[in-house]
């Protein structure tokens, strides 16, 4: 066997592999050998047809298979030999392909890139500090009550952020337009949900009333064919129901899991959540920051192929994002959307691989536990859920993964400047969500692709 | 013989056992024909249809199987066959069991 490597691009080979004719042509025979012995062919008895026949027969297709099943060992062999280091599948171009003549193949592939680690000495990374102050709790719980709100009936005028059930029906130019009715909405003043200008002209309205609404659509309306007209609306209003908060007593703590009904418990269960909330989101932050300082102090060529393989799964979640289900065909979606942020995805998580390589981190059993124990916290019973994960390869595996790109970043944050920033806790939930995601913040990113899209 | 009579004269090739040590032993190539054809005939039209010589046909009809059942005894279609022996040094490349 003959291997040439031929560089044509920092990340890309061409091996050209040629195999003698002898070799070849002994396994096809070898393998008409064996469908003689076994095929089946009217006129001749099982395993009685001779070699003759079975070479016009199936010569070729024998051939065929042989020399794909040799491409596809010589290829590995070659890769092994020359100690390539491929990134997803080549593209294989017999060139040479005869009875008797040398078998000769064209394997184009990319490798990965060869990274030589750039420290990000220097960069600055900002880490938002903040303290969960009483006030904040108290707004969660006042969050939580808004959320479990009930909405009850009441005679009187519909004022903001009252819930208001109404028929609509809309006019442009005196015509009825498509999707501009509907009958029995329910619809909450102030959410600003409908057109602006819609909600605060049916306040004072009362059950039973009647009025006409003038609104303009915005120049930049979703519909195209909507945007900027003018419209009147003729609502009727059928009831208006006032937003009743739940009492904070025993049976709404217990709605939250604090069966003693104690209201302190429910504080100290809400500031625990929301510590653990803070600091995944001041985590997140710093990693994103420190991917980014990452990725800026190395700029490395990534193969296409990784690319093209990234962009699917991109695209299979932001599909899951917008809801299309499981057997959307996600070819659909045009790739150039997603093609750079599969391009980030890639070459950040080469250059982590290459952090955790470099540096020789690994990740003992007890750090597992130790990261497992840690998120297990959230749920009803966390040390069932601690065994099932050691318990499971794959399942620790995939922690392990991330306990090792945990500990890269820690590796990486120590050569960066971190600057600790004072902030609320709102504050600091904001701008750790602001900033674009990578890794573990993928959901948010197909979220803002998908608005601009 | 006009050329059409070519086309009816030859049925199929036939490939057993038997046609394929003829094939190899004594250059001879077995054809179901029609069951009127006749030697030259048969010669004929494997000399146009392949563009080869051929040296001498030999022909036979092959009788149906007498197939016994209640409804008493019964005899299956039978068909003429011809070996062609070709001229030495001519061979048929593309002779397989293909009718």
């Amino acid at each position: 066997m003959q291997v040439s490597v031929e560089t044509t691009s920092p990340i890309e080979r061409r091996v050209t592999v040629q195999v003698p004719a002898n070799q070849v042509d002994q396994a096809v025979e070898e393998k008409l050998k064996q469908t003689a012995k076994t095929v089946k062919l009217n006129g001749f008895r099982p395993g009685s047809v001779p070699m003759s026949v079975v070479r016009q027969r199936f010569g070729k297709d024998v051939r065929n298979e042989v020399v794909s099943e040799l491409i596809r060992q010589h290829y590995v062999s070659a890769i092994s030999e020359k100690e390539l280091n491929p990134a997803g599948y080549p593209s294989i171009e017999p060139t040479v392909d005869e009875a008797g003549k040398d078998l000769e193949f064209v394997a184009t592939l990319e490798i990965f890139p060869q990274i030589e680690l750039q420290s990000i000495d220097g960069a600055e990374v900002e880490r938002p500090q903040a303290d969960i102050t009483d006030a904040d709790v108290e707004e969660m719980i006042e969050t939580l009550r808004k959320q479990h709100a009930d909405w009850s009936e009441v005679e009187r005028e519909a004022a903001d952020g009252d819930q208001v059930r109404i028929d609509f029906q809309g006019f442009i130019d005196g015509e009825a337009f498509e999707g501009g009715s509907a009958e029995g909405h329910e619809l909450v003043l102030g959410s600003n949900s409908f057109i602006p200008g819609f909600e605060p002209q049916l306040e004072g309205a009362g059950a039973g009333d009647e009025r006409e609404i003038t609104v303009n659509f915005p120049d930049d309306y979703q519909a195209e064919h909507l945007a900027g007209k003018e419209a009147v609306f003729k609502v009727k209003l059928h009831a208006v129901s006032e937003q009743q908060l739940p009492e904070i007593n025993a049976e709404f703590t217990k709605n939250f899991g604090v069966e003693s009904g104690d209201l302190d418990e429910l504080k100290t269960e809400v500031r625990a959540n929301m510590e653990r909330e803070l600091k995944t989101a001041i985590d997140n932050s710093v990693k994103q920051q420190v991917m980014a300082a990452l990725k800026k102090a190395n700029d490395i060529t990534v193969p296409k192929s990784l690319i093209a393989q990234e962009c699917q799964t991109v695209k299979r979640q932001a599909a899951q994002q917008f809801g299309l289900g499981e057997d959307f065909d996600v070819s659909q979606l045009p790739d150039e959307l997603f093609e750079d942020q599969a391009r980030d995805r890639v070459s950040v998580g080469l250059l982590l691989a290459e952090v955790v390589s470099a540096n020789e981190l690994d990740a003992t059993d007890d750090e597992i536990r130790a990261y497992i124990e840690e998120f297990s916290g959230q749920y009803q019973e966390p040390q069932e859920l601690v065994e099932h994960y050691m318990n499971d390869e794959q399942l620790k595996n995939q922690v392990k993964s991330a306990v090792l790109e945990q500990k890269a970043v820690d590796h990486l944050l120590a050569q960066a400047t971190v600057k600790d920033v004072e902030m609320s806790y709102q504050d600091a939930l904001q701008a750790a969500r602001q900033q674009p995601a990578d890794e573990e913040g993928e959901e948010e990113v197909a979220e803002q692709n998908g608005e601009t899209a | 013989m006009n050329q059409e009579r070519i086309f009816k004269v030859l049925l199929g090739p036939h490939m057993t056992e038997k046609a394929a040590f003829a094939a190899e032993k004594s250059n001879q190539y077995v054809f179901k024909v029609a069951a009127d054809a006749t030697k030259p005939e048969i010669k004929k039209a494997v000399e146009s249809l392949f563009e080869t010589r051929v040296a001498g046909v030999q022909v036979l009809n092959m009788k149906g199987k007498v197939k016994r059942s209640v409804r008493g005894e019964g005899r299956r279609k039978g068909y003429r066959k011809a070996y062609v022996t070709l001229a030495q040094g001519e061979t048929l490349e593309d002779f397989t069991g293909n009718e």
